[in-house]
């Protein structure tokens, strides 16, 4: 994080640059010599006057920005924990974690233990502080917690004979014909889902966002035509790649 | 910079309405983003489907759902977690809290009846037969086997005389098996709890008993550590002078029975309090009190027995842990230490109490497990040489009288406020947390300076040259540093370093003539465990830490807290602290119109934290907050 004064001296350092630069053709300046007084050497004053910007022509009118620019906040790792097991129903972290690791043993999901320094929680007790970026065991942790959200969601909500409104996190019905889903059903769902994990409409996401994930669903889909029982068919595999992506979103971890 | 502010302070003004849309007007993705933020700072959480369609909704207003939120748990926790990331208060197993006087270890042996069988006991205590004194309570000739002080065991174990058996030791219901362990027929034994912090739950070996089938109604404890006065006399065994080392030690024990201390002989007979250490060694009448509740039970003859099932990891707060396992009896107490200070914080940010209280409260949160260590544990580390004093009642920064003697061990799910804890007390620094965490008083006096004042020591660019000079605050290449530090750490001269032993006035004066040094040799060993020989002199002792300001080594903690809420820094420092931690990023001094008004808005609200987070969390920095779009203030109400 850069404070103000290395952004000025940034600045004049710009400054002096441009003001530095011989224009083409012209005579190279004379090299400075510093002045001696008695042997030793004195310095040469650097004081500069500072030019405010709306003095530079063609700048009078130019509005300027001061806001203080940062990348975005990393969602604490507790507030993440929580919002992961309220996406998946609120149950206890412990209860979620019996949940997450399954019956069976695909390793989908270790135990929270094994995550937490990965995912930025603090260790007051050995002075490890909370992780205020990114890193890539954290991507790795993120992406790992998340599909073992995903599938696990998708086990209860999708392939269990669930209620809709008992449903975690896929409150939506699926064709009861399995037949592919129209752009526009597609649509209706993967809003459902865009507004649960980041919290506002597709609508109002970047133009490309649902063409992307339209693209990701048709494809798991078409990768899983003919799988046998043991793993999840087509629009199972499709809608768990969609929740995957979302919560490993920048815009889930960032706000 | 002034041009800067005045338009920071502009923004903050018109960013109040930022939010505010049309009645009929669908929210922009920019709304959206706010919305989210706040539920993530506010509730600790992304937002749920029905609060967004509630969001939606026209008419809805954000501010007073923020001012909802603003009376919650999550707001509290949120603000918690500012303090505790720059305090970190929590301390592991490196802090190791193995207090003689309190482990009751387990002795497997063979009874009477050829059965094995546990007998606890607790190292040091004081008997009346040479051949257990200091040591456990059967002797090796009785029993067959030997328990040395590092826990192992030795020989073969062999029936023992039903006799000395029944003289020697005997039957307890204690407390952590029995929840009315205090009446006089215990009969609500526990069940073994479910380890989430919320519920008493010992480690499964100690709810059996030695054959590891039979459950555990009641526990075989030597006799002296069955005694419950709370006071007890001073024991004179008449041993003058150790047994040589040639002659075999009675009853076959391989330590040399204890002599009697100059200080045992001089007060043989008086009464001493059996909650301190000093007490316990002195006097053979000590023991563990009714149910043994002045005791914590260990599974083994190891130094830091197991004891009860706890989280390791509760980031979501106790009552939500994500795990549980086996935890020692040290373990124990570093757990719930650590659950004061977060119960400090959350009650003070939840009832919106003055944020001055983080330093000078007087009042804390106990349960049912911190007010058994107030009660009957903290005076335990208590008195050392300080007998040489005649400081042997530990005067503590907790009063034990202020505890609420109607929350037992087993409710430790119960938190309660005590309002006063005593004139020594001073918010968070006088927590056994802080003081196990921030061992020396440079440390204490360094992480004050750091989290409350926002400011850091930073070491002149100067070669440290060799010198002999004592005094930091003079020597050169130190002095830039402890100028400012050794007066601030004297504030902790009274509070004995690594633990939370006070040493009162009355017995330790700053100057003490006793403690002078001797034609330039240093004063006895009972004065350099409280006084520094390097700032004494041929007529008095100076005590330790004191040299940087005797004024404030009387004063104690709460002068270091009244000093420190005194200074204008303090108010900036709270605003800075949070404001960054909700920012995300450090201030700048495009933020100065921010911090001024955060400021402001927690002076003129009597320090209280609730109008600076409404404030915050309603300006332009906050609303745009790290929004790295070139166009993202164009989109707002700035410039």
């Amino acid at each position: 994080m850069k404070t103000t004064l290395q952004r000025a001296a940034a600045a004049v350092i710009f400054t002096l640059g441009c003001n530095s630069t011989p224009a083409p053709g012209a005579p190279a300046p004379a090299p400075v010599t510093p002045t001696v007084d008695a042997g030793a050497v004195t310095p040469r004053s650097t004081e500069i006057t500072p030019t405010p910007v709306t003095a530079i022509p063609g700048h009078e009118l130019i509005p300027q920005d001061r806001s203080p620019k940062e990348p975005p906040r990393l969602m604490p790792a507790e507030t993440l924990i929580r919002s992961y097991i309220a996406l998946f129903g609120g149950l206890s972290p412990q209860a979620l974690q019996v949940r997450l690791r399954g019956a069976t043993s695909d390793n989908l999901f270790d135990t929270w233990g094994d995550y937490l320094s990965a995912l930025g929680v603090p260790d007051y007790s050995v002075d490890i502080p909370r992780a205020p970026q990114t890193n890539a065991l954290m991507l790795a942790a993120f992406e790992r917690i998340g599909v073992a959200l995903c599938e696990r969601a998708v086990q209860n909500d999708l392939r269990g004979a669930v209620a809709l409104g008992d449903r975690v996190l896929f409150r939506f019905e699926l064709p009861a014909d399995a037949r592919a889903l129209t752009d526009e059903e597609f649509a209706t769902r993967f809003d459902l889902l865009h507004r649960r994990v980041l919290g506002y409409p597709a609508a109002l996401a970047p133009d490309s966002r649902a063409p992307r994930f339209r693209a990701l669903y048709q494809g798991a889909v078409a990768r899983h035509a003919d799988a046998g029982t043991r793993s999840f068919n087509g629009p199972e595999a499709g809608w768990a790649s969609v929740c995957e992506g979302l919560v490993r979103h920048p815009e889930f971890h960032l706000y | 910079m002034r041009w800067i502010h005045a338009m920071s302070a502009a923004a903050l003004v018109v960013g109040a309405s930022a939010v505010a849309r049309p009645a009929e007007a669908s929210p922009t993705r920019e709304q959206y983003r706010l919305f989210r933020a706040l539920s993530i700072d506010l509730q600790g959480r992304i937002p749920l489907p029905d609060e967004i369609a509630a969001f939606e909704r026209p008419g809805f207003d954000l501010d007073a759902w923020i001012d909802q939120r603003l009376q919650g748990p999550a707001y509290a926790e949120r603000l918690r977690r500012v303090y505790l990331d720059a305090l970190r208060l929590e301390v592991g197993p490196m802090f190791n809290f193995v207090s003689n006087p309190l482990v009751l270890r387990r002795a497997r042996l063979v009874d009477p009846d050829g059965n094995p069988a546990y007998v606890y006991y607790r190292r040091g205590q004081r008997r009346d037969r040479v051949e257990s004194d200091l040591d456990f309570c059967l002797s090796p000739d009785e029993t067959g086997v030997t328990l040395t002080s590092n826990g192992q065991v030795s020989g073969t174990a062999r029936p023992i005389d039903r006799a000395v058996w029944e003289a020697r030791t005997v039957e307890v219901r204690p407390w952590w098996l029995y929840r009315d362990y205090r009446s006089a027929s215990p009969a609500q034994r526990i069940t073994a709890g479910d380890g989430s912090a919320m519920v008493l739950s010992p480690v499964a070996n100690l709810l059996v008993n030695a054959d590891n089938i039979t459950p555990t109604t009641t526990v075989r404890v030597c006799r002296e550590e069955a005694q419950t006065p709370a006071r007890g006399a001073v024991y004179l065994s008449g041993r003058l002078t150790a047994l040589p080392r040639t002659e075999p030690y009675p009853g076959g024990r391989v330590t040399a029975p204890p002599t009697d201390s100059a200080y045992a002989r001089a007060h043989a007979g008086e009464m001493v309090s059996c909650t301190s250490g000093t007490g316990v060694s002195l006097s053979d009448d000590c023991g563990c009190g009714v149910g043994l509740e002045r005791c914590m039970p260990g599974n083994s003859l190891g130094n830091d027995p197991a004891a009860f099932n706890l989280p390791d990891n509760v980031p979501l707060g106790a009552d939500q842990p994500l795990d549980s396992r086996t935890q020692t009896q040290g373990d124990w107490s570093r757990f719930w230490w650590a659950q004061e200070a977060v119960h400090f914080l959350d009650d003070l940010f939840a009832r919106d109490r003055d944020v001055r209280g983080l330093l000078n409260d007087r009042g804390t949160m106990v349960n049912g497990a911190t007010a058994q260590f107030y009660r009957s544990f903290a005076g335990s580390t208590c008195c050392g040489n300080g007998t040489q004093f005649n400081y042997q009642e530990p005067a503590a920064l907790f009063d034990p009288a202020r505890v609420p003697a109607d929350l037992t061990p087993h409710d430790i799910a119960t938190w309660r406020r005590v309002d006063d804890r005593g004139p020594q007390a001073a918010g968070l620094l006088t927590t056994p947390i802080f003081l196990a965490k921030y061992g020396t008083r440079r440390a204490r006096a360094h992480i004050v300076y750091n989290a409350f004042l926002c400011r850091q020591f930073v070491a002149e660019n100067i070669a440290l040259t060799p010198s002999t000079e004592p005094n930091l605050m003079v020597r050169s290449g130190c002095a830039a540093c402890h100028a400012t530090l050794e007066p601030l750490s004297a504030y902790f001269t009274r509070v004995s370093e690594s633990g939370w032993t006070f040493l009162p006035v009355a017995a330790f004066p700053v100057l003490n003539p006793a403690c002078a040094t001797r034609g330039g040799n240093s004063p006895n060993g009972g004065c350099t465990s409280f006084y520094d020989p390097a700032f004494g002199s041929a007529t008095q002792g100076m005590l330790r830490g004191a040299y940087g300001s005797t004024e404030h080594a009387d004063e104690g903690p709460a002068g270091l807290a009244r000093a420190v809420v005194d200074t204008p820094e303090f108010a900036s420092c709270v605003a800075q602290n949070v404001s960054e931690s909700f920012l995300g990023r450090s201030l700048t001094a495009e933020d100065q119109g921010l911090q001024e008004t955060l400021v402001t808005a927690l002076r003129t609200n009597g320090f209280r934290m609730r109008p600076l987070v409404r404030a915050l969390v309603r300006a332009d920095a906050y609303r745009n907050a790290n929004n790295l779009a070139s166009g993202a203030w164009r989109e707002g109400s700035t410039p």
